[in-house]
């Protein structure tokens, strides 16, 4: 801990080359460490006595004693001091009044009043003392430990020193002044670290574990007091509640009351005492790494924007659901406390709040936005669509809070264009035009993946093509993001248009985004909306690839079957989804009914017309008679065909089971009837026994049966149950 | 010197998100040929080439107000990047055609993913400002504290204003030392404000363990912890090489503009972070250019002043080499010199010793005040320009008009 360190140069600061024993007292402050501490003690026992005359008896008894006595020291010191320190302060306040009202007179001050040179030399020590207790860490300052008010007594030392300042060309005034001044700047250094470790230390609690921070504050009381019991009473309370609080109080508040109070207090003094800026400062710091620090507990870790391009696809996607996750959270939870807890600690000061605030935020959303910015760059592929889309609509769901937040729209007015808030606004609309640029050539891109899918490999059995569940699931996906990318399109549009048709193309992307809530307001029919157009054409290439796909099969009742299948696998997505359905239209989707509807009858006629044609009469009855021969050539030819159909088409592959049923239903109603009347008219031609057993093979039952196992995908269910 | 017109300058957010190109579009349109020769192509391109140099000799002749390395001096750098950048934006527009084809796809890929090493330069030269915007605050702290009792109907300069402003500079040397020192071990041993009445040696331990999470009271980077401004400049700088004959012939001489602008590139972004503090500086990369390019006198002029520059030995542990860095630690010597010397009451003489140098602070103060926004407000701009010629270059490289 106390290494040997090279001290910066300004270690050797101090006025300590000072000769006057006052300065003694605080020489060397920054050498006490290690070898030297010894010395420094020493020295400091000598000033101690030094002035001794000066300060009452009792006083530095405890400021060099060993450690177990200053404990004990301190009390006595206390029991005493306290009813002088209110004496004192009285005495000031009432040597204050009189500099006062000499300066209300505008008196020419030849000779300044007496000065109360020992009171003032009291009162400082006493806080001298007081404030040495809470920085050497013996004590924690707190309200339960401020038995002298210690804020009122700063105030107090403030308003001295600003009194004795204008008659410091007197000697003794100067002196008092120096006096003054420096024991009220160490009064504003003690409460600077205060601030902040109250800040740092609460706000770092909240993220450790609760019992770690409860056990800080389990110091024993070190005030003697005769209500001494119930004080330690109070005090083990207190232990207990900061855990408590903070284990249940996940998000909000920031800090407990009683530390916002407290914050509070210290602000105003300093503030008060001019120390306006060191407060702000230390304020600022602390909250913009508590909120820092905030944001890693969510998840999010700052990422360059090379290293966001060199990711891999899958853990960039968890990268992105982290930081929807907490640029949510920033906007809707962390700000609207922070401001709260900004407009509280600073009430009175709402232009410090104000400042603060929006510098906070403005930095906290800019470095959130360099994520979404370097995710818009990445190089574009499919599969980054809805995370992108995901990315665009936190933007634009939060851009009103975050106007509100930075009160963009009040001010907007009086702000010149270029003031930060305008600029983050622009900069957001930016980053959204250019997720939006991204996401359309993304979806666009689709045009080229069906374009390109030129595979010359048929699926068997003319099964659904994988182009056309890929597509389809990504479209039903993307449908989801109907309204998104229905705005996405119309700004793309409308930024491409002008810029390539118009001279004077000086339309900021900002105007066109700010217009779209209306667009879609009115978002009528004769409204173009080029992404359904898009989508549109999405489907005609599909519907032309598949069409050149099913020139693949040789078998035309197989190209039907092919069809038919990747036709009723897009028709039922759309059904599924009202967004594509909507979008296409019902006079689409009636088209193409019937396009299946054809496919059907295709079907149909390539496969069954033949075999319907075997129960033709025409050409059986030769004179009046039914010729056997041809009878038995019709049977022969039928069950060749039926057989060779069961064996092909049962490998077919219909997955959805509606289809399948609806085929078989239809093949049935066709086919079964007519060899049942077939059969019923012409089998009496052929002999019982072993000529009937060998043309007749198939009962009307049988054949629906067969049917029933058609389009299953089994190629050997015909030979299997022939054995 | 002549002026650096680039659109931006006037109203850059207002482009943000519009194609840089379609402003020029009319301009361009004409000589739009797509053609694989173009016998105008060597004209432009020797005049992008006179164009850099004329720039970057500006820049290089840079005295009086814009001295080198002063926050106007860097201003006027990112100008010069913005005017080169714009050229080149035109000269690739012109000849798209060629872009997209072989080798010099390859390379203009190449310079792209340069640009967007450059932009997380750029993020961290914005929160460098940050930091130094940080640092103003504990100046104006120092002038508000020994403000002039004369304009303010006090008495002599107190021995608590002196306090305060002491203060305030040891805080502020040690923010300084820890932009450097990443390690917050120094501020293990800080003492805050000198002159505590007891207890001083506890308190520190204290003090210790309070700073013990880290950086006591500095702004955290908002770039991630492992991020060194050295290596991204080393990745930046990574295999440039000026192009072969073959490789000028096979691009009609793109090559040229391309290895052009990635070296003025480079060395934009080499100066910004030699110039103000980011996390892991460092300046040594390798920085060749031939001769022969008119650009590459003035641009290596430059760089071997810069290095001479952190050489010095009183900047070799800045955090930055701005001019105004320098001013400020030159100004806090001396005030903390002073001051340490001081005895009460203060004679008229020393205190007209601090008044020196406290105007001095005070105008370095002010140029931070008028600079530093309308920097970052550059360096922002200088990011979307890179981000949008990088998207339209590879519009141009995918969608190839052939």
């Amino acid at each position: 801990m106390e290494k040997a360190q090279p001290l910066p140069p300004q270690k050797s600061n101090s006025f300590s080359s000072s000769s006057r024993e006052e300065k003694l007292r605080e020489s060397n402050r920054s050498l006490s460490f290690g070898a030297i501490k010894l010395e420094d003690r020493h020295q400091k026992k000598e000033t101690d006595y030094n002035r001794e005359d000066r300060i009452k008896e009792g006083k530095e008894i405890n400021a060099d004693e060993k450690q177990e006595e200053k404990e004990e020291a301190t009390k006595e010191n206390f029991q005493e001091a306290e009813p002088n320190f209110i004496a004192i302060s009285e005495e000031i306040d009432h040597f204050l009044a009189i500099l006062v009202s000499l300066q209300d007179a505008q008196f020419q001050i030849s000779e300044p009043p007496e000065l109360p040179e020992s009171n003032i030399e009291t009162f400082i020590a006493m806080l001298e003392m007081e404030i040495a207790t809470y920085e050497s860490g013996e004590q924690k300052w707190s309200p339960d430990h401020d038995e002298i008010c210690l804020l009122d007594a700063f105030n107090r030392l403030h308003k001295l020193t600003s009194a004795l300042t204008p008659l410091s060309s007197n000697a003794k005034y100067n002196h008092a002044m120096n006096r003054t001044g420096s024991a009220l700047h160490h009064a504003m250094a003690f409460l600077e670290d205060e601030f902040f470790s109250l800040l740092d230390e609460n706000s770092r609690a909240k993220q450790q574990d609760p019992g770690s921070a409860s056990s800080k504050t389990k110091r024993p009381p070190s005030f003697s007091r005769p209500q001494q019991q119930p004080q330690q009473q109070h005090e083990q309370d207190r232990c207990i509640l900061p855990s408590a609080e903070s284990s249940t109080h996940e998000d909000s508040p920031t800090y407990p009351p009683d530390v916002v109070e407290r914050l509070r207090g210290i602000a105003a003094a300093m503030i008060s005492a001019g120390y306006v800026t060191e407060c702000s400062e230390v304020f600022a710091v602390a909250r913009h790494n508590a909120f820092y620090a905030g944001l890693s507990s969510l998840g999010f870790e700052k990422i360059g924007i090379d290293d966001v391009q060199k990711m891999a696809w899958d853990s960039l996607e968890g990268e992105i659901a982290t930081w929807i996750r907490a640029f949510r959270h920033s906007i809707t939870v962390s700000f609207p406390s922070e401001r709260e807890l900004f407009d509280i600690v600073f009430s009175g000061h709402q232009e410090i709040a104000n400042s603060l605030f929006s510098d906070l935020a403005l930095r906290a959303v800019f470095q959130l936005l360099n994520f979404a910015e370097a995710v818009a760059m990445t190089k574009r592929s499919t599969e980054k669509l809805f995370k992108m889309l995901d990315i665009y609509e936190s933007l634009r769901d939060l851009m009103p809070t975050i106007d509100a937040i930075l009160s963009v729209e009040a001010n907007e007015e009086e702000e010149s264009a270029s003031s930060p808030a305008m600029d983050l606004k622009s900069e957001i609309s930016a980053i959204r035009s250019r997720l939006g640029e991204a996401a359309v050539a993304i979806f666009c891109d689709l045009e080229t993946s069906i374009k390109t899918d030129t595979g010359k490999t048929p699926v068997p059995g003319g099964a659904v093509h994988p182009l056309t569940r890929y597509v389809m699931n990504y479209l039903k996906y993307a449908c989801e993001y109907k309204n998104t990318l229905e705005q996405i399109f119309r700004d793309y549009q409308r930024s491409e248009r002008p810029s390539s048709y118009d001279d004077d193309g000086d339309d900021a992307p900002s105007d066109s985004t700010s217009n779209h809530e209306n667009k879609e307001n009115n978002n009528n029919a004769d409204d173009p909306n080029p992404f359904a157009e898009q989508l549109m054409e999405v489907m005609e290439l599909l519907h032309a690839n598949l069409e050149s796909k099913s020139k693949l099969y040789k078998d035309q009742a197989l190209c039907n079957i092919f069809l038919m299948n990747n036709g009723r696998y897009i028709m039922k997505k759309i059904k599924g989804a009202a967004e594509i359905n909507e979008l296409l239209g019902d006079a689409w989707c009636r088209k193409r009914s019937s396009d299946l509807r054809q496919y059907h009858k295709n079907y149909q006629r390539e496969t069954w017309s033949k075999v319907l044609a075997c129960f033709r009469d025409g050409g059986l009855n030769v004179k009046g008679n039914v010729s056997k021969p041809v009878l038995k050539e019709r049977f022969k030819s039928f069950n060749a065909m039926f057989d060779e159909i069961l064996k092909t088409q049962s490998s077919w592959v219909v997955s959805d089971e509606q289809l399948q049923s609806e085929l078989r239903v239809s093949i049935s109603a066709v086919v079964v009837p007519a060899y049942r009347s077939f059969l019923g008219r012409y089998s009496q031609y052929l002999d019982p026994g072993r000529q009937t057993e060998k043309y007749i093979k198939f009962g009307a039952d049988d054949l629906e049966n067969y049917i029933d196992e058609l389009f299953d995908g089994n190629p050997s269910s015909m030979a299997r149950r022939r054995t | 010197m002549p002026a650096i017109e680039y659109q931006g300058s006037s109203a850059p957010y207002s482009l943000i998100g519009r194609s840089i190109l379609s402003i020029r579009r009319d301009q361009v349109h004409a000589m739009d040929t797509g053609h694989h020769y173009d016998a105008g192509l060597d004209q432009e391109l020797d005049a992008f080439q006179r164009r850099v140099a004329v720039l970057f000799q500006d820049l290089a002749a840079s005295d009086g107000g814009d001295e080198l390395l002063s926050i106007s001096w860097v201003r006027k750098l990112l100008d010069t990047f913005l005017g080169c950048q714009e050229e080149f934006c035109v000269i690739l527009f012109n000849h798209r055609a060629a872009v997209g084809r072989p080798p010099l796809d390859r390379m203009i890929a190449d310079f792209f993913e340069r640009s967007v090493k450059a932009l997380d330069v750029c993020n961290a030269i914005r929160d460098g400002i940050d930091h130094f915007r940080q640092w103003r605050k504990h100046l104006e702290i120092v002038l508000v504290a020994l403000a002039d009792p004369r304009q303010q109907r006090r008495g002599t300069l107190g021995e608590g204003q002196l306090r305060r402003a002491r203060k305030s500079l040891t805080d502020l040397t040690l923010l300084m030392l820890d932009e450097k020192d990443a390690a917050g071990c120094v501020l293990s041993n800080r003492n805050r404000s000198f002159g505590r009445s007891s207890g001083s040696s506890s308190r520190d331990h204290h003090q210790h363990h309070r700073s013990s999470g880290g950086h006591f009271r500095s702004l955290s980077w908002s770039v991630s912890r492992s991020w060194s401004a050295a290596r991204q400049l080393q990745a930046i700088a990574g295999n440039l090489a000026a192009p072969r004959g073959h490789e000028v012939v096979a691009t009609s001489g793109l090559a040229v503009g391309v290895f052009t602008m990635s070296s003025v590139l480079l060395f934009v972004m080499w100066a910004l972070v030699a110039a103000i503090p980011c996390q892991d500086r460092g300046l040594g990369i390798h920085f060749s250019v031939p001769r022969s390019y008119p650009w590459a006198a003035p641009i290596l002029s430059l760089h071997e002043r810069i290095v001479e520059e952190s050489k010095k030995k009183d900047r070799k542990n800045s955090s930055g080499l701005l001019k105004e860095i320098q001013q400020i630690e030159k100004c806090t010597h001396h005030l903390t010199e002073l001051m340490d010397a001081i005895k009460f009451p203060v004679t008229e003489e020393k205190e007209a010793g601090i008044r020196h140098w406290l105007e001095e602070l005070a105008q370095v103060c002010e140029s931070m005040k008028g600079g530093l926004d309308p920097l970052e407000r550059q360096v922002r701009e200088v990011f979307h320009r890179i981000v949008r010629s990088r998207t339209e270059g590879l519009d141009c490289l995918s969608h190839n008009p052939e």
